[in-house]
């Protein structure tokens, strides 16, 4: 019987996350078999690491968190392409264009906007601001995102106030 | 009195029921009360739904999903050798007693099910039949599934938050056989639809006669004029239970099983 050893709970559980890892791997990668190989690397990682992981703690966080790191450091090893685009470090929450936000216009345009418009801006944006716009949407804790993407909490936030951001503006762009 | 830049600091976190309820209720009285941030906070959910059911949903290939199937099962190669020896004796012995435990454990296993399903339809009578179903009447997902802070040890997640077609009505705490459950009450036409969600772990969930829906796997039974759907995903289960049409019901599950 399957006693509820970290072990146990990572092989049992580990494949109801399939979908959710694969979606972030395919927005990181872009492509399918990026995706698949960064995913089923994954899966390889958690079941030889998966003594580790704490009986109680968020399976998906600590998947989530393994599939990021093995990202940055293929992605660092492929090509010395910066993580982060300039454009997303520049402070946008305080000089947005107002008059747009106050305008109902805006979110008209929200509720209509098509999957391969959002899709579209979603990919416009660097790979950090995709996956804390992708993470935001996964049900975890403040504490669970700042593990899982190795940073201070207060850092997720203003990452996530900015790429969210960034992604309004690309599809009021693309309204005009 | 919270001013607009902390209200907007904490709208995304308000909105996806990261907030106790103290702040939570800050951020809603600040606003209420500020044409502004109003505004922000319905293009961050305009933003969010846009998100959640518009953009491609992008699920694993069923290949890939056999794949890391096989692999997560299969022990690790080094240490199956060090166990070669108790391995060949377990394999002998299971040879001989196989079938009378399958036999028994499966169906010890149906009538499990069975009890599953029973809870499930005695759940939704209780929120059908209950005087005040609702303990907190809707004003879309995003209102009820904070609401559950607090109250349970594990956030539901819910994909579909209704529609024109389909609202949803509230949500209020309920039981599931051991363990505490939100329910989630959805209007179809004159037909009340429970979905129950609640921790996934040591129930017995059926492993045979599932049928694909959506993304997901699911076991169907009819009991006493109601159809009942269980599933489960991420750790979560879900039970889905109305007496509207059994097709309409399994359409309705699939929406719920997007991708996502």
């Amino acid at each position: 019987m399957a006693d509820g050893s970290g072990r146990d709970i990572v092989a049992r559980e580990a494949l109801d996350h399939i979908d959710a890892l694969y979606r972030l791997a395919r927005y990181l990668t872009r492509r399918d078999a990026d995706a698949e190989d960064l995913v089923q690397e994954t899966y390889a990682r958690a079941l030889a690491g998966a003594a580790g992981f704490a009986p109680g703690t968020n399976l998906k966080a600590w998947l989530f968190r393994i599939l990021r790191n093995r990202f940055i450091s293929d992605h660092r090893r492929r090509r010395a392409a910066p993580l982060v685009d300039a454009a997303d470090l520049v402070e946008t929450t305080a000089a947005r264009d107002e008059d747009w936000l106050r305008d109902d216009l805006e979110l008209d345009r929200l509720r209509k906007v098509v999957g391969a418009e959002i899709e579209a801006a979603l990919m416009s944006l660097t790979e950090e601001a995709r996956t804390v716009v992708l993470l935001d949407l996964e049900d975890l804790s403040e504490t669970e995102m700042a593990a899982v993407l190795d940073c201070p909490v207060g850092t997720v936030k203003s990452r996530l106030a900015r790429a969210r951001a960034a992604l309004r503006r690309k599809l009021r762009d693309y309204a005009r | 009195m919270m001013d607009c830049a902390e209200a907007r600091a904490q709208l995304l976190d308000s909105q996806h029921g990261r907030l106790g309820p103290a702040q939570r209720e800050a951020v809603a009285a600040h606003i209420a009360g500020c044409a502004a941030c109003a505004h922000e906070d319905a293009a961050e959910r305009a933003l969010t739904d846009a998100l959640t059911q518009r953009l491609p949903a992008r699920p694993a290939s069923p290949a890939l999903r056999e794949r890391l199937a096989r692999a997560t099962t299969a022990p690790p190669r080094a240490r199956w050798r060090r166990a070669l020896v108790p391995v060949l004796v377990a394999a002998m012995a299971l040879l001989i007693l196989t079938p009378v435990v399958v036999w028994q454990r499966t169906s010890l296993r149906r009538a499990e099910t069975a009890a599953m399903v029973d809870e499930a339809v005695a759940d939704h009578l209780r929120v059908v039949q209950a005087q005040h179903p609702l303990e907190v009447e809707s004003g879309g997902v995003h209102q009820v599934r904070p609401w559950f802070q607090g109250r349970l040890d594990f956030a539901p997640v819910v994909a579909f938050g209704g529609d024109a077609d389909v609202p949803l009505r509230g949500g209020a705490l309920a039981y599931f056989l051991d363990r505490k459950a939100a329910a989630f009450v959805y209007g179809l036409r004159e037909h009340t639809v429970t979905l129950f969600v609640f921790r996934a772990d040591g129930l017995p969930w059926p492993s045979r006669g599932l049928q694909r829906v959506g993304a997901g796997d699911v076991y169907r039974a009819q009991t006493r004029g109601f159809t009942v759907l269980l599933w489960r995903r991420a750790g979560l289960g879900y039970a889905l239970v109305s007496d509207a049409d059994p097709g309409e019901l399994r359409a309705l599950a699939a929406r719920f099983l997007t991708g996502a």
